[in-house]
C-alpha cells in the first residue's frame, strides 16, 4: 500500500510539473492566431489537435474511459458520445457567445476524472449497488469539455469572416488529436492488460488517476480564486 | 472487480490527501505564489509565479520624442523610419486628413537593398500603438496618397531611437536627435 502511494505521488508530481500552462494556447501560438484575419483552416485544425494531444486533463479522462473497455464497438460508442457532447457545446458556445470561466470548467473536467476513476474502482457499484449509466456520464462530460474549448477558442478566433470555417477546422483538429491520443493510450492499455498483474494493479492505477483528478480540480479552483 | 468498503474509503481518502498535500506544498506556491506552509520558499518555488519577469526593459539611451507632418499631393509618397536596436520599443500615433495607403515595415541591418519585413499594410486615416523591434535596423512607415486632393499626415512617436531617416522624392534626409 505504501509503495503504491509513493508511486502515485511521484506520478502525479511529474504530471503537475509538466502541467504549468500546457493546457492553454502557448504564447507564441496565441500571438500568431491574434494576427489572423478570415479563415485559416490549417492553423485552427492544428491548434485543435495540439490542444487535445497536449491537454493532459483530456488524456487522463480518456484513459479513465478506456480503462475497462475491451470491445471495439464500445470504444467507438463512448468516443462518439464524447465527441458529440463537446462538438455541441463548442459550436453552440461560440455561436451564442457564451463566456464561462475557464477555471471553473477545468475544475469540472478534473472532477470528471475523479468520477471515472471512482467508477473504475468499483465505487458506484459498492455505493449505489449499480453503475450509473456511463453513456450519459460520458456525454455530459463531453458537453463540459466542449464548453471549456468554446471559452478558449473565443479568446483567439476573430469573429465574423471565416469564423465557421475556423470553428469546424478546430473541431476536426480536436477529433484528429483525440484519435492520435486514443491510439497511444489504447496500445499501452492493451499491453498492460495482457500482464497477469493487471487486475491487481488496476485499483491502484485508478487511485492514482483519482488523485490526479483531485489535484487538477484544486489547481483550477485556486486559479479561479487567485487569478 | 469486487471492492471492499474499507479499501475504497482508504484509496479515495489517500487520493484526496495526496492531492491536497501536493497542492498546498508545491503547486499553489509555484503557480499562484500562495504559500500557506512556507514550503514554496523552502524549495525556491514562489518566484515562478511572479508576473512576466520580462515586463521591464531598461534603456541606456536617451528618451526621445518626435512629431512630423508630411504634406502629400495626389500620388506622392513619403517614407519615415527610425533607428532601433533589437528589442527597443517605439510608441506611435499617426493621423491623416484623407485616406492614405500605409505600409509599416523594418529593414534589418545588413539586408539586401530594398529588402523589408512588412508588419502592416492597410489603408486608413489613423493608427496608434507600440512597436517592439524584432531585429536591429530602421523601422517605420511608407505613406502614399492615392486620392485626388492633398492630404497631410501627422506622426508622433516616443522612444529611444538615435536618428530618423526621411525618404521622399528620391532624397534621403537624416534627422539626428
Amino acid at each position: 500500500m505504501i509503495r503504491i502511494l509513493v508511486q502515485a505521488a511521484l506520478a502525479v508530481t511529474l504530471l503537475a510539473c509538466a502541467s504549468a500552462g500546457a493546457h492553454d494556447l502557448s504564447a507564441g501560438d496565441a500571438n500568431y492566431v491574434e494576427q489572423l484575419r478570415g479563415s485559416a483552416p490549417g492553423t485552427f485544425a492544428y491548434l485543435g489537435a495540439k490542444h487535445m494531444f497536449t491537454g493532459y486533463d483530456h488524456l487522463l479522462f480518456l484513459t479513465g474511459v478506456l480503462f475497462f473497455l475491451y470491445r471495439g464497438r464500445d470504444i467507438l460508442l463512448y468516443v462518439t458520445l464524447f465527441t458529440l457532447g463537446h462538438s455541441v457545446t463548442l459550436m453552440a458556445g461560440v455561436a451564442l457567445n457564451w463566456q464561462v470561466n475557464a477555471h471553473l470548467i477545468d475544475a469540472i473536467i478534473g472532477l470528471s476524472i475523479v468520477y471515472k476513476a471512482f467508477e473504475n474502482m468499483g465505487g458506484f457499484r459498492r455505493l449505489l449497488g449499480r453503475n450509473p449509466d456511463t453513456r450519459i456520464a460520458v456525454l455530459v462530460f463531453g458537453l463540459c469539455h466542449g464548453l471549456g474549448l468554446a471559452t478558449r477558442i473565443q479568446a483567439y478566433a476573430p469573429r465574423g469572416e471565416g469564423l465557421a470555417t475556423n470553428l469546424i477546422s478546430f473541431n476536426l483538429g480536436v477529433e484528429l488529436g483525440q484519435i492520435a491520443a486514443l491510439g497511444i493510450i489504447l496500445m499501452m492499455l492493451l499491453a498492460w492488460r495482457r500482464q497477469p498483474a493487471f487486475n491487481g494493479q488496476a485499483f491502484a492505477a485508478n487511485t492514482v488517476l483519482m488523485c490526479a483528478g483531485f489535484t487538477l480540480t484544486g489547481y483550477q479552483l485556486a486559479g479561479f480564486v487567485f487569478a | 472487480m469486487t471492492t471492499k468498503d474499507g479499501q475504497l474509503v482508504i484509496a479515495t481518502l489517500s487520493a484526496l490527501a495526496a492531492a491536497a498535500v501536493m497542492l498546498l506544498t508545491v503547486i499553489l506556491p509555484a503557480e499562484y505564489g500562495w504559500d500557506p506552509l512556507g514550503t514554496g520558499d523552502l524549495l525556491g518555488l514562489t518566484g515562478l509565479s511572479v508576473e512576466d519577469a520580462n515586463a521591464l526593459a531598461n534603456e541606456p539611451g536617451a528618451w526621445q520624442s518626435d512629431a512630423m507632418a508630411f504634406e502629400l499631393p495626389p500620388f506622392a509618397s513619403v517614407e519615415y523610419k527610425y533607428r532601433l536596436e533589437q528589442g527597443q520599443t517605439l510608441l506611435f500615433e499617426w493621423q491623416s486628413d484623407g485616406e492614405v495607403v500605409v505600409d509599416m515595415h523594418g529593414e534589418p541591418d545588413g539586408a539586401a537593398p530594398g529588402y523589408a519585413e512588412s508588419f502592416r499594410q492597410s489603408r486608413g486615416r489613423r493608427n496608434s500603438g507600440s512597436y517592439r523591434a524584432p531585429f536591429s535596423g530602421v523601422h517605420g512607415w511608407f505613406f502614399q496618397n492615392r486620392g485626388e486632393t492633398d492630404v497631410t499626415v501627422s506622426l508622433e512617436t516616443q522612444g529611444f531611437y538615435s536618428h530618423a531617416i526621411e525618404y521622399s522624392e528620391g532624397r534621403e534626409l537624416r534627422r539626428n536627435f
